[in-house]
C-alpha cells in the first residue's frame, strides 16, 4: 500500500507542477497589450486574435461556437463507440448460444451502450447545437456564463473515461477492475453487491456528467432569460430556444436527484451505509428515485431534437409550422407532465394498484401533447412545397418512426399490456425508435441543416441521401423486428437465448434476431457514409458563398442564425482577410 | 463580449481556467470517494486553486488568496461536521489513519483544507511584502 501511495502522490506532485508551470506560461498572455484599435504608433495593423493558436485554443476557448464544435465532436465520437458496442450485441445475437462474446463481457457492453448512447451522446449532442445556436438564434453575444460553459464540457471527457474505465483497466489489473455489469438503470440490491470497482468508477463518471448536464441547463437557462436581444420577445422567440429552455428547467430537477442517488449508492458499495438495503430503505427506494430522474430524462432527450424538427420542417415545407403556440404549450406541458409518470417502469414491482392506476393515467395523458405536436407537423406539410432535401427527409423520418415509437409506448402505459410486455424485447424495439429514430434522426437533421453554417462548406448531397435512407430502413428493420421479438416473449437484456420451446417459439425468435442484425448493419454502413460525408466535406467540400443556401429568404424564414452567417460572409469577403482579423479590422462585433 | 474580459487584452475568448476547475473536481470524487489519498488531496487542491484563479481572472475577486483560504477553510469544517456526527470519538487517532474507510477520507479532505489555507497564507503575505 505505501508504495502504491507514493507512486500515486509522486504522480500527483508532478502533475500539479507541471500545470502550475502552464499556468504560469499563460499568464504571460497578459503582458501584451495592443494599442486600441489595433494600430501601432507605427501605423501599422496589428493581426488581433481572439484565441490562441493550435490545440491550446480549443483547451482554453470560452466562445459558444468552438464549445458548440467541441460537444459536437465529442458526441459523435461517442455515438462511435456506442454504435460499435451495438454492433458487437447484434452480433452475438445471430445464434441462439451467443456468437462472440462471454455473458460477462456481453453484459459490461450491454450496459456501457446504453449509457454511452444516453449520457455521452444523446445530451452532449443536444448541447452542441444549444451551444452553437441559441445564442445566435436569440441574438446573444455569447451565453450569459462563458467559463461555466467551457467547465461543463470539460467535466464530460474525464466522464467517459470514468465510464468505460473497466474496459481499459481489467487487461491490466487481472480482471480485478472490471466494466460495471449493472445494465444503465443500475437496480439494487445487483449494483451494490457487485463489488468490481469498475463499478464505483462508472458511477463517478455518471455523477460528473450529471453534473455537467446541471451547469449546462443553468446557464441555457440564463442566457435564454437575460441575454436576448432588444428584439427577441417571448412572443417571438423561436421553437428550439423554447424546447431548450424547458429541457434545461427538466434538467434542473432531474439531474441533481440523480446526482443524489449515486452519492447514496456510492456510500452504500463503500461505507456500509443502509439506503437500499432491506433493514434501510429498502431496494425499491432505488427505483422509485431513479425513474423520477429516469423519466424526465427521456424527454431532456427527445424535447429539443422535437424543438429541431419544428425549426427546420417548416423551411423546406415552405410554410410556417402550423399552430406554433400549441407546439410550444404542448412542449411545457410535457415538460410537466414528464414528472408525473416515472412509476410506469415499476408496474410489475407489487406496488399499490391504485397508485399504480394514478401513474397508468397520466402516462396515458401525456399522448395528449406528443399527438398535438405531430399533427402539427403533418398539417404543416399539407398542401406545403416540400423539398426533399436530406435534412427535410431526417425530419419526416423522425415524425414516422416517433409515430411508432410514440404509439407502442401508449400500449406499454397500459398496465395489462405492460404486465405481459415488461422486461421483453417489447420495450427494447420501443424505446430505440424514440431514442435512435426520432432523437438521432433529428441529431442528423440539425447536422445537414446547419452544415453550411459550422463549416461554411456544402455536405455532398447523393451521399446525405445515402446516410438517410439506409438509416431509416435499418432502424425499421432492426426495431420493427425487436417489437415483433418482444411479442414473441423474448425477454431483454439475454446473452444467450437457447431457452425452452415452451417459454418461446426458439425458431422464430432466431429468425428475428437475424433480421434485427441485419437492419443494425444496413445502420452500420448508412453511419460509415455518415461520417465520411462529414469528414471529407468539411475539409474538401465546395464552399457555401450565399449567406442564403436553403433559399429560405424566398418563404420569409430566413432566421437569425443564417442572417449572422451572411454578416459574416459579407464582411469576410469584403475585406479579403480571414474571419479572426475582422474584430480588430473593422471593429466588428467579437462574435462576428 | 466587452463586458466579459477574457484573460488578457489580446485574448478575449480564452480562459485556461475551466479545464483544470473540471479536472480538479474529477480527481476530487475519484480521490474521496474510491479512498486514494494522494489524488484526493491534490485533486482537492487543484480544484480550489483553479476556483480561486477562474475567479480573480472574470473579476469577481480581485486577489485570489482569500478565496483559496475560504475554500480551504469550508473543507476542513464540512470534514470535522461529518467527522463529528458520524464516527464515534474513539474514532479520532493517528492510529485510524489509512484504517478507518470514513475517517481516512476525512482526513484527506482536512488536509487538502489546510495545504489551501496555508497557500492561500502564503500568497498573500509573499504579495504584500512585493507591494
Amino acid at each position: 500500500m505505501a508504495a502504491g501511495d507514493l507512486v500515486l502522490t509522486g504522480l500527483m506532485a508532478v502533475l500539479l507542477v507541471g500545470i502550475a508551470a502552464l499556468l504560469t506560461r499563460i499568464e504571460n498572455w497578459r503582458s501584451y497589450t495592443p494599442l486600441a484599435g489595433g494600430g501601432t504608433a507605427t501605423g501599422e495593423t496589428v493581426i488581433h486574435r481572439e484565441k490562441p493558436a493550435g490545440i491550446v485554443r480549443w483547451l482554453t476557448t470560452v466562445d459558444h461556437k468552438d464549445i458548440g464544435i467541441l460537444y459536437g465532436v465529442y458526441a459523435v465520437i461517442a455515438f462511435a463507440v456506442g454504435g460499435i458496442m451495438a454492433m458487437l450485441i447484434r452480433l452475438q445475437l445471430v445464434t441462439p448460444g451467443g456468437a462472440l462474446l462471454g455473458a460477462n463481457a456481453y453484459n459490461s457492453i450491454l450496459t456501457s451502450h446504453g449509457i454511452t448512447m444516453l449520457f455521452l451522446f444523446g445530451t452532449p449532442i443536444i448541447a452542441a447545437f444549444a451551444n452553437y445556436f441559441i445564442p445566435l438564434l436569440i441574438g446573444a453575444d455569447d451565453m450569459a456564463f462563458p467559463r461555466i460553459n467551457a467547465i461543463a464540457f470539460w467535466l464530460l471527457p474525464p466522464a467517459a473515461l470514468l465510464i468505460w474505465a473497466g474496459f481499459f483497466l481489467a487487461p491490466v489489473t487481472e480482471n480485478m477492475i472490471e466494466p460495471a455489469q449493472t445494465a444503465w438503470t443500475m437496480y439494487t440490491p445487483l449494483s451494490v453487491e457487485q463489488t468490481n470497482p469498475g463499478v464505483d468508477l462508472m458511477l463517478l463518471g455518471l455523477h460528473l456528467s450529471g453534473v455537467a448536464a446541471t451547469m449546462g441547463a443553468i446557464n441555457f437557462i440564463a442566457t435564454i432569460f437575460t441575454e436576448r436581444d432588444d428584439d427577441v420577445s417571448w412572443a417571438n422567440l423561436d421553437i428550439f430556444s423554447w424546447t431548450i429552455l424547458t429541457q434545461s428547467a427538466l434538467i434542473l430537477f432531474a439531474f441533481p436527484l440523480l446526482g443524489s442517488a449515486i452519492v447514496m449508492l456510492l456510500l452504500d458499495r463503500n461505507l456500509a451505509t443502509t439506503f437500499f438495503a432491506v433493514e434501510g430503505g429498502g431496494p425499491l427506494l432505488w427505483q422509485h428515485l431513479f425513474w423520477f430522474f429516469g423519466h424526465p430524462e427521456v424527454y431532456i432527450l427527445v424535447l429539443p431534437p422535437m424543438g429541431l424538427v419544428s425549426l427546420i420542417l417548416p423551411k423546406f415545407a415552405g410554410r410556417k409550422l402550423f399552430g406554433f403556440k400549441f407546439v410550444v404549450y404542448s412542449t411545457l406541458a410535457i415538460g410537466v407532465l414528464s414528472f408525473g409518470v416515472w412509476a410506469h417502469h415499476m408496474f410489475s414491482t407489487g406496488m399499490d394498484p391504485r397508485l399504480r392506476a394514478s401513474f397508468m393515467a397520466v402516462s396515458l395523458a401525456i399522448a395528449i401533447p406528443s399527438a398535438v405536436k405531430t399533427f402539427n407537423w403533418i398539417t404543416t406539410m399539407w398542401n406545403g412545397r416540400l423539398r426533399l432535401t436530406t435534412p427535410m427527409l431526417f425530419c419526416i423520418g423522425f415524425i414516422s418512426n416517433f409515430i411508432i415509437g410514440g404509439v407502442t409506448g401508449v400500449f406499454l402505459a397500459a398496465i395489462p399490456v405492460d404486465l405481459i410486455l415488461h422486461d421483453t424485447y417489447y420495450v427494447v424495439g420501443h424505446f430505440h425508435y424514440i431514442v435512435m429514430g426520432a432523437i438521432g434522426f433529428a441529431a442528423f437533421a440539425g447536422i445537414y441543416y446547419w452544415f453550411p453554417v459550422f463549416t461554411g462548406r456544402m455536405y455532398q448531397r447523393t451521399l446525405g441521401k445515402a446516410h438517410f435512407w439506409l438509416s431509416m430502413v435499418g432502424t425499421n428493420l432492426t426495431f420493427f423486428a425487436m417489437l415483433a421479438l418482444g411479442y414473441l416473449g423474448m425477454p431483454r437484456r439475454y446473452a444467450t437465448y437457447q431457452f425452452d420451446g415452451a417459454i418461446a417459439p426458439l425458431a422464430q425468435v432466431e429468425t428475428y434476431h437475424l433480421l434485427a442484425t441485419a437492419g443494425a448493419l444496413i445502420l452500420f454502413v448508412g453511419q460509415l457514409i455518415f461520417v465520411w460525408n462529414v469528414v471529407q466535406s468539411w475539409l474538401e467540400g465546395p464552399k457555401v458563398e450565399d449567406g442564403d443556401p436553403w433559399n429560405l429568404e424566398r418563404d420569409g424564414m430566413l432566421d437569425r442564425e443564417f442572417q449572422w452567417f451572411d454578416r459574416k460572409l459579407e464582411t469576410t469577403v469584403t475585406d479579403g482577410g480571414e474571419e479572426e482579423e475582422q474584430s480588430a479590422l473593422t471593429g466588428a462585433r467579437s462574435d462576428d | 463580449m466587452e463586458e466579459q474580459p477574457g484573460l488578457s487584452d489580446q485574448y478575449r475568448m480564452s480562459s485556461p481556467w475551466p479545464v483544470f476547475v473540471a479536472l480538479g473536481l474529477a480527481l476530487s470524487e475519484i480521490g474521496v470517494f474510491i479512498g486514494l489519498f494522494p489524488v484526493a488531496v491534490f485533486g482537492l487542491i487543484l480544484f480550489g486553486g483553479s476556483i480561486a484563479g477562474i475567479l480573480t481572472e472574470s473579476g469577481y475577486a480581485t486577489r485570489p488568496w482569500p478565496t483559496l483560504v475560504g475554500v480551504g477553510v469550508l473543507l476542513v469544517l464540512l470534514a470535522a461536521l461529518v467527522a463529528v456526527l458520524q464516527l464515534p470519538t474513539s474514532a479520532f487517532t493517528l492510529a485510524n489513519v489509512g484504517e478507518g474507510p470514513l475517517f481516512t477520507r476525512l482526513v484527506a479532505v482536512v488536509v487538502a483544507g489546510a495545504v489551501m489555507v496555508a497557500m492561500g497564507g502564503a500568497g498573500s503575505v509573499v504579495e504584500q511584502t512585493k507591494v
